[in-house]
């Protein structure tokens, strides 16, 4: 059974690109370009990781974190935040949140498969 | 025989005094002979009193020989009484008590005339010798009679030359000379009258004019030079009007303050602080300084009472009368006013240079902002881009890609990389151009830096790389950011080369050295001297053409390395040949490494 990895993005292009991507890396991608709806989906689908999107509307990618970490008391689902937004690194380092990575966009196939392992294991 | 005499007498008399001898002689001679006569013939009508005539003339000239003229006298008009009288008692006492009475008139008359003669002479000694310059002139047309040699000597004229001028054809100009007569017909008595007369060359000569008149017909004049104090006053005032014309016209705000308080004010702090001269004096300059400021600046006014020349500047923010905040540049000097310690304080209106700074930091975050908004917009089309070729490559046979697509496919791969690197160095600068980035120190050897910047690089493989650095060698600096300066240095001396390619990384500083040199070296192109600087620029568009045809692909990577040695207060220079090689070396300076 592969892992299931949440895919929070906004940007249609991305999304589709990404979908067939993870599934060449052999993961099973879910796919939520509305941030609520994957506020909404998280507790039923229970995702091995998430890739999340920062510049999103009407919620922002950090708001999400928050609320999952807090309200959603998943404290445990790695995050890795997939952003084209600089100094995301400095801002991660002072949040001490061992299951939280950075990818930086545009990142390489094996970017992102380094990326997940690293939290998930080969 | 008598020529001889008069010879001798004329040798040693003037020749005055010579006629007048003559003069009395005869006249003496004529008196006896007619008193002689008269006696003979007893005519009692010519009498003595005619012996009077020489005396009277002699004793008014020679008050001394005149007594000695009447004795003679005396004497030759007693021979001739007695001769002819004899034996007449009456007539003998009448004689002799006459001939008594020649010399005591002769002793009145002399005594007076000396009296009257000590007294000229005093006065004509006050007059030559005054140390005023003393003139008589008419006072119908003001002919000058008499001057002393102090007034000749003022206007530089002989007596010959002024006697028979005019006193107001003196004056320096005909406004003057107005002045003057208008002053004369007023009043015949004045002191303290200020003009200026003209020499005999025509140069100016100030005078205090005091008159008087001495007679009906004669003015006496005394005249004191003071042409040096009217000198003195006129540069004292030229002085004045200067630096009151500095000080008015001065677009620097000026102010003495003496005891705490504003004690002189220019039109120019008036405009500054929007408060008229009357309402800053007296005042304490504090009143005017904006709170946040006011306790640095009254720590700055502190030292004022301490008698050091200059006490620095200061920038300080002041309110307005309106209310306005204005910035201004504050500097302190001791000086004297009035005679006593005060200091003076010069105000340079700077708020224009805040505003034009403050605007220049908005500008710099608003651009920060802009450069990270276009980052972001940039990267994120990227990703389908970089995601698609990635996938394409990673299976060539399942997607029915043939060898050659790959390749093409390969090449887009490698300018997608580089876009992503351009992006990550444009905002690597942004941010150290903001200054915001920290330096985080420590202490590493070189020579193992070196070593993994080119296993990590795969520069082994492009050229022949020689190391020259002693193992002892460290560094005490932000490893990261040394580590991307050398790697910087290594990619451009590949990309500026052809095979066989040679580089070498050596360091060079002597023990005593105050900075560490670590130099790359390679055999490349080599860089014209004319764009030695710009080659360190960032997005230099003016020398872009003069760049691009031989360094196209320069990128930002250098304009970095230089700021990230700066920021640790040091520099990158570089010196070339064209087609011989060029050598980059980072000097680095050891105390700054010390110290932190």
């Amino acid at each position: 059974m592969p892992h299931k990895i949440m895919l929070v993005e906004d940007d249609l292009p991305i999304l589709e690109m990404m979908e067939i991507l993870l599934r060449r890396i052999g993961y099973e991608p879910i796919l939520v370009p509305d941030v609520l709806d994957a506020l909404r989906q998280i507790k039923a689908e229970q995702p091995s990781l998430i890739l999340l999107d920062i510049m999103m509307t009407p919620m922002n990618g950090w708001e999400f974190l928050e609320k999952l970490r807090g309200e959603y008391g998943m404290r445990d689902i790695p995050v890795l935040l997939f952003t084209a937004s600089p100094s995301v690194e400095e801002k991660i380092a002072g949040l001490n949140d061992p299951k939280l990575g950075v990818l930086q966009k545009p990142v390489s196939i094996i970017e992102l498969k380094a990326g997940i392992e690293k939290f998930l294991g080969k | 025989m008598a020529d001889n005499v008069i010879r001798v007498l004329q040798h040693t008399m003037p020749k005055t005094d010579f006629v007048r001898l003559c003069v009395i002689t005869s006249l003496a001679v004529c008196c006896t002979l007619i008193t002689a006569l008269s006696f003979s013939r007893s005519i009692d009508f010519i009498s003595y009193q005619l012996f009077f005539i020489p005396i009277i003339y002699a004793a008014y000239f020679y008050p001394k020989r005149g007594l000695l003229v009447a004795f003679i006298c005396g004497v030759a008009y007693q021979a001739v009484g007695y001769y002819y009288r004899y034996p007449d008692y009456g007539a003998l006492i009448a004689v002799t008590s006459e001939a008594i009475l020649f010399i005591v008139i002769a002793s009145l008359i002399a005594y007076f005339i000396e009296k009257i003669r000590f007294g000229e002479t005093r006065y004509r000694s006050v007059f030559e010798h005054s140390q005023l310059g003393i003139a008589l002139f008419s006072s119908a047309d003001f002919t000058i009679r008499q001057t002393n040699s102090r007034f000749l000597a003022m206007l530089d004229y002989t007596t010959e030359e002024i006697i028979g001028m005019t006193f107001s054809s003196l004056c320096l100009t005909p406004m003057e000379k107005e002045r003057f007569l208008e002053k004369i017909s007023k009043t015949k008595a004045t002191e303290n009258f200020e003009i200026r007369l003209g020499t005999k060359s025509g140069a100016g000569c100030w005078v205090n004019l005091s008159w008087n008149t001495i007679d009906e017909t004669t003015i006496s004049c005394t005249a004191v030079n003071i042409n040096d104090r009217k000198i003195a006053e006129k540069l004292n005032n030229d002085n004045m009007m200067k630096y009151s014309q500095l000080t008015e016209n001065s677009p620097t705000g000026i102010l003495i303050i003496q005891d705490g308080a504003i004690q002189f004010s220019n039109p120019s702090f008036s405009v500054f602080s929007g408060y008229s001269n009357n309402e800053l004096a007296g005042k304490t300059l504090d009143e005017f300084v904006d709170s946040c400021d006011r306790n640095e600046f009254i720590e700055f006014a502190k030292h004022w009472s301490e008698n050091k020349h200059i006490h620095g500047d200061i920038e300080i923010r002041f309110v307005t009368k309106t209310g306005r905040m204005r910035f201004g540049a504050l500097t302190a000097n001791s000086i004297f006013h009035l005679e006593k310690p005060a200091t003076l304080v010069n105000i340079v209106d700077i708020s224009e240079k805040q505003r034009l700074s403050d605007k220049i930091r908005e500008d710099n975050v608003r651009r920060r902002g802009i450069i990270i908004t276009v980052a972001h917009e940039l990267r994120t089309p990227l990703q389908p881009i970089l995601g698609y070729l990635n996938l394409l490559i990673s299976d060539p046979q399942g997607f029915g890609i043939v060898e050659e697509t790959k390749k093409i496919l390969e090449r887009c791969l490698t300018s997608v990389d580089r876009e992503r690197q351009i992006i990550n160095q444009m905002l690597d600068l942004s941010v150290l151009e903001s200054g915001k980035l920290q330096l985080s120190y420590s202490t590493f050897p070189l020579e193992s830096l070196v070593k993994s910047v080119l296993d990590t690089s795969g520069y082994l493989s492009k050229a022949e790389v020689t190391i020259d650095i002693p193992e002892s060698v460290t560094l005490t600096a932000d490893k990261d950011r040394i580590y991307s300066v050398i790697d910087s240095l290594l990619l451009n001396a590949v990309n500026y080369s052809k095979p066989p390619r040679k580089i070498k990384i050596f360091y060079c500083s002597e023990t005593d050295d105050t900075q560490d040199h670590i130099s790359v070296q390679d055999n490349g192109i080599g860089i014209e001297k004319s764009v030695f600087l710009s080659i360190f620029e960032p997005f230099q568009l003016a020398d872009a053409a003069k760049l691009s045809r031989r360094y196209d692909r320069i990128g930002l990577s250098l304009s970095i390395a230089k700021k990230v040695v700066q920021m640790h207060s040091g520099d990158i220079t570089v010196t070339s040949t064209v087609n011989i090689g060029s050598t980059f070396t980072i000097h680095l300076p050891r105390e700054m490494q010390n110290a932190s």
